[in-house]
């Protein structure tokens, strides 16, 4: 049940893009079509699905403080954290290759769909926000799997809702200086708005 | 090696001032004409969720103007040995490392910001404009021009954030770095009279509304229309 | 440009290397900076029980840890109330953080005497700290009762990522003032604690276990009643054992 509610606070409440303003630049530049935004929505799901638990795995046990006492208990007293950063960048940048060459591999169809946004994910701000925040709040294994999962639905419905929008957009008369981003931009206050009535549900 | 001879036109001339006309430029233009928020829209990410007050926002700015410039820098010093197959995480590795320097450099002689600002420091190795300007500048010029390009971006970047936070700032919150403003104001009014803060403002639909009309405002007067 | 894999490897080890170096290094520089900013910052919330904010932010940090050290007399405690001296475990080694994710009975409980200067058997107050969640993320604070172990002296509230302007008010002085006399256990001697109530604006003078609430943040108003009520339940045994050998004392 806590899990549950997590993964529903996850998707509606603390919504990457629209709390934590996370993966923008993805989201502005690839929603103007419904078909992308749902290819790299799904990309988004899949790789912070997978690398939020596998970060956890590595803060568990190499970088948080005491991480290492299953080495030897005398290392109780290191503190590796200061390697978050690089380390975290690092494996999801190796995750995002190998998912790539996973996906190729398997399924060749996917990866036609998939595989021109995975390097762009490399650098996407949500995955890494969803590790720091994974680290910062001391989730367990499986509520950081939840918690992965659920940012990167929050980020798919996001950016297919916007994308959705900005398809019918193109029959509206926009005036010239709020083209393109700037009408993007008052869309997604607007959607925001919608979004915060979610706040506050607890299952 | 190719990158070199690429490079040769720059080099005929040496006698090039500190601060030319080019370089000037590589500085000033990414600030209105060419900037990394409104035009090429880049690094709008981490910048937002710290634009509820003008304290973190500033510290955020001169975070980000450090470490784009630097990393353009040093990433130009590197550029001929880096093997392109992993460029990119190379120029990862160097940006979050520069960008760990920062956090701990916080942690340990600003520790309010660094509770304050907390995982959005670490984003700005995600930051776009970081990756874009290594990936479209620093790899094929000299470090001291890539040193300017990376200040000039980050200098558009950090006035817009700016001008986000203070209106964020003062329209939530009522104050401008902390200084009530609002209640100033009010008090020359009388005792009865109250301006009122928007709540609205401080959420991130506040952020988004700002900076969609910042970005009308400067685009209609710079006369850029995105299609 | 194709490098050879040699080449590649080579690079990478070497930049691995030498970025290493930098951090590692850099982290060991700062350490000690960094340590004595994280105890600062957990001194001066704990002080913000009982002295005002505006106090505690012109005080310099020699004067923090100087009040501190003269002030406050940590101890430890366990869940049954009985002080805790072994393992060397110490009030300021104890995070209330960590020890939220266990269970109430394997937690330690610091307790900070707050006592006149120089004199530890003139208590003032005593704070104790506690912890939850509120609306976002984690919320935290300390409480200080006075000698009767029943009247908040003073409350001091943080957070990690509530709502600036709604939630996140609780760290303003105004919200936090609204505890002060207030009182957690009734004439009876049941645990109440103190309620944040929902809306603003009212007056909750004449109830000593309700306060006025922040109007838009009714749930980490709840989280903070939570809190209080289950950090309280916790101290409970310890704070009983007090106010009995007193009454023994007073006979």
């Amino acid at each position: 049940m806590e899990l549950f509610n997590l993964g529903i606070r996850s998707i509606f409440i603390d919504n990457m893009i629209f709390a934590y303003f996370l993966g923008m630049c993805s989201f502005l530049a690839v929603s103007k079509k419904v078909s992308t935004a749902v290819g790299l929505g799904a990309a988004v799901v899949f790789v912070l699905g997978v690398t939020v638990p596998f970060n956890w795995i590595l803060n568990e046990f190499v970088l948080k403080e005491g991480a290492l006492t299953w080495i030897s208990a005398s290392m109780a007293t290191i503190d590796l954290s200061f390697l978050r950063f690089i380390m975290f960048i690092a494996i999801i940048a190796g995750i995002v290759q190998l998912v790539e060459m996973v996906v190729e591999k398997f399924s060749p169809a996917l990866y036609g769909q998939l595989g021109i946004f995975l390097p762009l994910i490399a650098v996407n701000c949500a995955i890494l926000g969803g590790c720091l925040f994974m680290a910062q709040r001391d989730y367990t294994l499986a509520e950081s799997a939840v918690f992965g999962f659920g940012s990167g639905f929050g980020f798919m419905l996001a950016i297919v809702l916007l994308a959705a929008i900005r398809e019918r957009l193109k029959y509206s008369m926009v005036p010239n200086g709020l083209k393109g981003l700037g009408i993007t931009m008052l869309l997604t206050g607007l959607m925001g708005i919608a979004f915060m009535s979610f706040m506050g549900i607890d299952l | 090696m190719s990158a070199e001879i690429a490079e040769k036109p720059l080099v005929a001339k040496p006698a090039e001032p500190l601060l030319s006309k080019r370089r000037k430029k590589l500085v000033t233009d990414p600030l209105i004409d060419d900037n990394p928020v409104t035009v090429q829209v880049l690094g709008i990410c981490s910048a937002l969720a710290v634009t509820t007050q003008m304290k973190p926002t500033l510290v955020m700015a001169i975070s980000v103007i450090f470490v784009v410039a630097l990393s353009n820098f040093a990433i130009s010093l590197m550029r001929n040995t880096i093997p392109s197959r992993i460029r990119i995480i190379v120029q990862l590795a160097v940006v979050a490392t520069l960008v760990t320097l920062v956090s701990e450099f916080l942690k340990a002689f600003s520790y309010d910001m660094y509770k304050e600002l907390s995982v959005f420091i670490g984003l700005i190795i995600t930051n776009c404009i970081v990756m874009g300007r290594l990936e479209a500048f620093a790899m094929g010029n000299k470090p001291y021009d890539s040193m300017l390009d990376g200040l000039g971006s980050a200098l558009g970047y950090s006035w817009i954030i700016l001008t986000v936070a203070f209106f964020r700032e003062l329209w939530g919150s009522g104050s401008v770095f902390g200084v009530p403003v609002f209640e100033y104001v009010s008090s020359l009014f009388g005792p009865d009279f109250k301006l009122a803060t928007n709540g609205l403002m401080v959420t991130p639909v506040g952020a988004f509304i700002i900076l969609g009309l910042i970005v009308w405002v400067q685009r209609t007067k710079t006369g850029y229309v995105e299609h | 440009m194709q490098q050879s894999n040699t080449y590649i490897i080579v690079y990478s080890a070497v930049l691995t290397i030498i970025l290493g170096l930098l951090l590692s290094g850099s982290a060991q520089v700062l350490g000690p900076w960094q340590r004595d900013a994280i105890a600062l910052d957990k001194k001066k919330q704990i002080l913000g029980a009982v002295i005002s904010a505006e106090k505690i932010a012109g005080m310099t940090p020699e004067d923090v840890k100087a009040f501190y050290a003269s002030r406050i007399s940590p101890i430890v405690v366990d869940i049954s109330g009985k002080e805790i001296t072994e393992g060397g475990i110490t009030a300021e080694k104890v995070e209330i953080a960590k020890d939220y994710k266990k269970p109430a009975e394997e937690r330690a409980y610091p307790v900070y005497i707050f006592h006149a200067e120089g004199k530890p058997d003139q208590i003032e107050s005593y704070i104790f700290p506690m912890y939850g969640a509120g609306l976002w993320d984690a919320i935290w604070g300390y409480v200080a009762l006075k000698t009767d172990l029943n009247t908040i002296a003073g409350i001091t509230l943080a957070h990690a990522s509530e709502t600036p302007g709604l939630g996140a008010r609780i760290t303003e002085g105004k919200v936090q003032e609204r505890y002060i006399d207030k009182k957690i256990f009734d004439e009876s001697g049941a645990l109440i604690a103190v309620m944040m109530q929902k809306g603003e604006g009212k007056n909750y003078d004449s109830d000593a276990h309700k306060v006025d609430g922040m109007s838009g943040a009714t749930i980490t108003g709840n989280g903070v009643n939570t809190m209080l009520k289950s950090y309280m339940g916790c101290y409970e045994a310890y704070i009983k054992s007090k106010t009995a050998s007193k009454a023994v004392a007073i006979l």
